[in-house]
């Protein structure tokens, strides 16, 4: 309450310094914990590794992950491929699986969206298949593709397809039926008003979908090189476990998460370069 | 005026026949979906329609580890029961939390991403190193791959309540937990329940995945079954049965949903 008192006494110019100063500390001070948070984690796992509560066998230290990190750059044991080899081939297998379901799922979903007799014809389809996790695709692809590239990526398609074309199906829905009624008092026709006006007034949602799938699609990726691989992230988790290099699995696990991390950065950055306007 | 048919105009007549048009389409693309699995089973190793059926039919019969098909999906069913179980206490309670307190949220939020990026399956090989292949390992991998969506939700819905909302509190003189009680948890319920829409989803996939690395109950140990002995009709048995149950969860759900806050039904 005495801060209260002080705000009125004091100049509109001091006042927004004083707020500023404020939420300034605010931010340190949040970030300051974020970083507690992580150490104190860290810190933990370390202390709990060492101390022997856990037998060396079921966990490693942190420190011993990030040097084997460092050997794994040039050391292909013991699944036979370095790490990079291992993230390059999963990366492909990812980014074709997800870029096939963008090509095919965002305008499948704009049109299903615009002409209702393609929403018809398409729908029941798209219903049955819809509820069939990607994941147990992976023994008929393997009959049909063997276990190379082609079979890894249907299923992430697979799995990538889905909110793709649900979120552009949703956002060409959600189009203002007032600029879609402007534009036809201006003369426009059907499908200049879907190119012109449905086409960007669904992109807010198309892209929210887009982040999902990209998620969708890594998590896939891994349960596909796990079950039905020679190669890739998954494929060396697999083999850490079969092993029984718990550093290896953990390895896997935390490059797996950080290149998750990464790609979604990625997209949310892409995300605000072709959605600028929304912040207007 | 005459009878009602005869009056119609260009529009509404077109409007009627587009209609007739829009409700023999899905029968159609049935039929040629149909159609096309037929024929794609006549030439390959895809097992037919006639097939599949026998295949559902020969596991009452014979049945697998002695379950039939019902058997099976029950085994699945009761995992992702007991991980749900726990997800919605505890996920929901860890959201509330970093949803609603400053401090806990700048505390937890930078590990519970780093647990969230990374894939729920990518947790096996590790959980199945540490606790073996029972039955708990599997809950827990449910447990892990459903709670992301759960937490993630409560929190969002928690930060993002109404403030005019929480002012009127304070006009009148709420305490804090009459605040969080009273006023942030029931108009977060929404949203509450989307992570739980999305939770029991992502639960029924991930179980399915947990199964297929190493069961000897539920239906994603038939898929495997199915695989390793090459027996495609039970394989795309088991996707049915899956895709089956899959929808009627999601059904259950938005039921539950529409039953417990009424207020979320969108108005289209």
């Amino acid at each position: 309450m005495e801060q209260d008192l002080d705000l009125k006494t004091i100049s509109n110019e001091e006042r927004v310094k004083l707020i500023q100063a404020q939420r300034k500390k605010e931010q340190y001070k949040s970030s300051m914990l974020s970083i507690a948070g992580v150490l104190g984690f860290i810190i933990f796992w370390q202390v709990i590794a060492i101390s022997g509560l856990i037998e060396s066998k079921y966990l490693s230290t942190p420190i011993q992950i990030v040097s084997l990190f460092i050997t794994k750059l040039t050391n292909p044991n013991p699944d036979g491929a370095v790490i990079g080899v291992n993230i390059i081939s999963s990366l492909t297998i990812a980014l074709s699986g997800f870029g096939l379901a963008i090509i095919i799922g965002i305008p499948l979903g704009l049109f299903m969206g615009w002409y209702r007799g393609f929403d018809s014809f398409i729908r029941p389809i798209f219903e049955i298949i819809r509820p069939i996790p990607p994941v147990s695709w992976i023994p008929l692809t393997i009959v049909w593709l063997g276990i190379g590239l082609k079979a890894k990526a249907l299923i992430v398609f697979f799995a990538a397809f889905v909110p793709c074309l649900i979120n552009s199906y949703a956002g060409i829905r959600s189009t203002s039926e007032v600029l879609i009624n402007v534009a036809k008092t201006c003369g426009a026709s059907n499908f200049t008003i879907f190119r012109k006006i449905g086409i960007p007034s669904s992109m807010v949602l198309t892209f929210a979908g887009i982040k999902v799938a990209i998620g969708n699609a890594w998590a896939t990726l891994v349960a596909a090189e796990m079950l039905a691989s020679s190669s890739g992230l998954g494929y060396m988790i697999l083999m850490g476990r079969q092993f029984g290099r718990v550093d290896l699995v953990i390895l896997g696990i935390v490059v797996i998460g950080v290149i998750g991390t990464l790609i979604s950065i990625l997209i949310g950055m892409l995300e605000n370069k072709v959605l600028g306007w929304r912040k207007l | 005026m005459g009878t009602k048919t005869t009056v119609m105009s260009v529009q509404e007549k077109r409007e009627y026949y587009l209609k007739k048009v829009y409700m023999v389409l899905p029968v159609i693309s049935l039929s040629l979906l149909l159609l096309l699995w037929i024929n794609v089973s006549k030439s390959s190793a895809f097992p037919s329609p006639k097939d599949t059926w026998d295949r559902l039919i020969m596991l009452f019969q014979k049945p697998i580890k002695g379950l039939n098909i019902f058997g099976h999906v029950w085994a699945s069913l009761v995992r992702i029961f007991i991980a749900l179980a726990f997800n919605w206490t505890f996920g929901i309670a860890f959201g509330i939390l970093i949803g609603w307190n400053k401090t806990c949220k700048a505390l937890f939020t930078p590990l519970f991403n780093a647990f969230r990026a990374v894939p729920p399956l990518a947790w096996i090989p590790l959980i199945t190193l540490w606790l073996g292949t029972g039955e708990f390992p599997k809950i827990l991998i449910v447990i892990f791959g459903s709670i992301a969506s759960i937490v993630v939700n409560t929190q969002a819905g928690m930060s993002n309540v109404e403030k005019l909302y929480l002012d009127v509190g304070t006009i009148f003189n709420a305490s804090a937990s009459q605040k969080l009680f009273q006023i942030a948890i029931p108009s977060a319920l929404d949203a509450i329940f989307a992570g739980i829409r999305t939770s029991t989803s992502a639960a029924w996939m991930v179980v399915l995945a947990a199964e297929m690395l190493g069961a000897k109950s539920g239906v994603g140990f038939l898929i495997t079954r199915g695989m390793d002995s090459i027996d495609m009709p039970l394989v795309l048995m088991s996707m049915i049965a899956i895709g089956i149950v899959g929808a009627l969860l999601a059904i259950i759900t938005q039921f539950a949903e529409r039953l417990l806050c009424p207020w979320t039904k969108k108005s289209n």
